[in-house]
């Protein structure tokens, strides 16, 4: 069988890659830049521009100009076409559709009450597997590409791994028993909620296998982890991550209205909301919601979210094992499963490749070891007085005279006393003294209670002790194209025949035991958790 | 989608599983060493 196909396509697209860089590059696209405010992405337009328009139209040629075939040869270089196709639908995604949603949403939000692109999630994620489903529905895969589509499936893999670079182990040594505790009970009480549910209702093992992963642990990767073992299809993990953010929508508005009317304290809410919402930025808007004059509840809320992530390779091979086993039943099978040889055989090396990542990244060589997702808290003075190494010229992040009177003329505004102790401390060193002291004055710049210039100079002495691991910074970026062409491509597998043959069975299915775990998790919350703030 | 392909299967171009994963583990080294050295 010859996969590569005569076709102009592929150098078409080059062209288009080339000229969009090009473009960019001379400045003709200054003003749609501006428009969706992706002037952050400009570097990346050109690297990726060029170099991938520039593979393409190599590429193209190979498609009009070699005969090629059937070998290796013409198997590999096939699917570069597809690839290609993947990334052009993954530009539009990410340099458009991502950006103008978030735009839209900031713009409705005065009308609306709520920014409709935050609460609906309505990033590359789901833009992404939304545009694959609209590609293969309306257009369908042109025949060219098919080969390179396959290869989508190794994009999230890939990126499932570079993940475990953004954590370490600082973070996790933070983690209370309790949080454990609470997390673990609950990531495998939904794991195993599901898959009874879902035997119970005949619900297909894969699609049972991978819903719940997705509602035990958490989202895509989690979905993306558990797939291999239990052989769930394209659309299936798709309807996962659907369900998980679905229900996360109606968790982001309903936890915060439960929280106030329990009076609960911010430890409390944190703990519960990041025990009972699946999506890691659902918890986020949640915590935020409840808590906009401060972010004692968001840090709770990340830190039991982020648990979560720790219980992945354990799910994985539970549900190796539970697969094999339903599997068997099903074939009327009477051996033994032996649970070793079935994770030797079934545990995928991915999450193996996960662990690694994570490990070599507590090591500290991509960032300070304490780093959390690249970000970490440094006030030396090597770091707040150093020398630009662009300019040449010396930066002083130290605050100044003006800002200091600024700030104490503002010092009775603020009532609460950790607060106030926490800005006459900034006052007196003239820089953030510590990390508690950092998070408890981004309290005070989110509660607005200084004026327009005293949170300026807050947010200002914030960022001069804040920083960002350059490398932890281009991994999320590797990450984030990783995922968009994993998710396009998982999208163009999804036709809508198969999403009727599907049903709606997975989305009532993963409510109920999002349900049952938000008020589950209520009730352990309510009574173990009793310090508030 | 299965009878269109020869080798892999509808959903990857790999042969196996372990395959495919183990070609992610060598992109994702060889991505990590390029940044640990490159950025």
């Amino acid at each position: 069988m010859v996969y590569t196909k005569r076709t102009v396509w592929p150098l078409i697209i080059g062209i288009i890659m080339v000229g969009y860089a090009y473009l960019v590059q001379s400045g003709q696209l200054a003003p749609a830049i501006k428009l969706l405010g992706t002037g952050r992405y400009a570097g990346e337009m050109l690297t990726l521009g060029y170099a991938f328009g520039g593979v393409a139209i190599a590429a193209g040629l190979w498609h009009l100009i070699a005969a090629p075939r059937e070998g290796h040869a013409d198997y590999y270089f096939s699917t570069i076409a597809g690839v290609m196709f993947i990334m052009l639908v993954a530009f539009v995604v990410k340099w458009g559709l991502d950006p103008l949603m978030a735009n839209w949403g900031r713009d409705a939000q005065p009308t609306l009450g709520f920014n409709f692109a935050s609460v609906m999630n309505l990033n590359y994620v789901v833009m992404g597997i939304l545009a694959g489903i609209i590609v293969v529905n309306v257009f369908k895969v042109p025949a060219w590409a098919e080969n390179g589509v396959r290869l989508s499936r190794l994009g999230l893999k890939t990126g499932v791994i570079l993940l475990g670079a953004l954590y370490s182990f600082a973070e996790l040594a933070q983690l209370g028993k309790l949080s454990v505790l609470l997390i673990g009970v609950f990531v495998l009480g939904s794991v195993w909620l599901v898959l009874i549910i879902g035997s119970q209702r005949n619900l297909p093992n894969s699609m049972t296998g991978v819903l719940s992963a997705g509602v035990g642990v958490c989202g895509v990767s989690a979905a993306v982890a558990a797939a291999p073992v239990v052989q769930a299809k394209s659309l299936e993990i798709a309807y996962t991550i659907g369900t998980i953010l679905l229900f996360g929508v109606l968790c982001m508005f309903l936890f915060p209205i439960v929280g106030k009317s329990l009076g609960m304290g911010y430890i409390q809410f944190g703990a519960w909301a990041g025990t009972g919402i699946l999506n890691s930025a659902q918890v986020a808007g949640a915590a935020l919601a409840f808590q906009p004059g401060g972010i004692e509840t968001l840090k709770v809320a990340e830190i039991f979210n982020i648990t979560r992530v720790l219980f992945l390779p354990i799910i994985v091979v539970w549900l190796a094992i539970w697969y094999v086993r339903r599997e068997q039943a099903a074939q009327r099978q009477v051996q033994k499963v032996d649970a070793m040889q079935v994770v030797i055989s079934k545990f995928p090396i991915f999450v193996l490749g996960f662990i690694l990542m994570f490990l070599l990244s507590s090591t500290g060589i991509f960032a300070p070891a304490r780093h959390y997702q690249g970000a970490y808290f440094d006030n030396s003075d090597k770091m707040l007085k150093r020398v630009d190494k662009r300019s040449g010229k010396e930066i002083n992040n130290y605050l100044k005279d003006s800002d200091l009177a600024t700030l104490t003329k503002e010092l009775e505004r603020v009532k609460r006393e950790d607060q106030r102790s926490a800005l006459q401390r900034l006052i007196d060193g003239k820089k953030v003294v510590s990390e508690a002291d950092d998070d408890t004055l981004r309290g005070v710049v989110n509660a607005k209670i200084l004026s327009k210039e005293g949170n300026a100079i807050l947010t200002r002495a914030h960022r001069a002790v804040r920083h960002t691991a350059q490398k932890i910074a281009m991994f999320r970026d590797l990450i984030a194209w990783f995922f968009t062409f994993g998710l396009v491509g998982l999208g163009m597998q999804i036709t809508m025949s198969s999403i009727r043959q599907a049903g709606g069975q997975p989305l009532v299915i993963g409510s109920i035991v999002g349900v049952i775990k938000a008020i589950g998790s209520l009730i352990v919350v309510m009574l173990l958790v009793a310090e508030t703030i | 989608m299965e009878d269109k392909f020869d080798r892999g299967s509808a959903l990857t171009i790999f042969p196996s599983d372990r395959h495919e994963d183990l070609m992610a583990l060598v992109l994702s080294f060889v991505i990590a060493a390029l940044v640990y050295f490159l950025v």
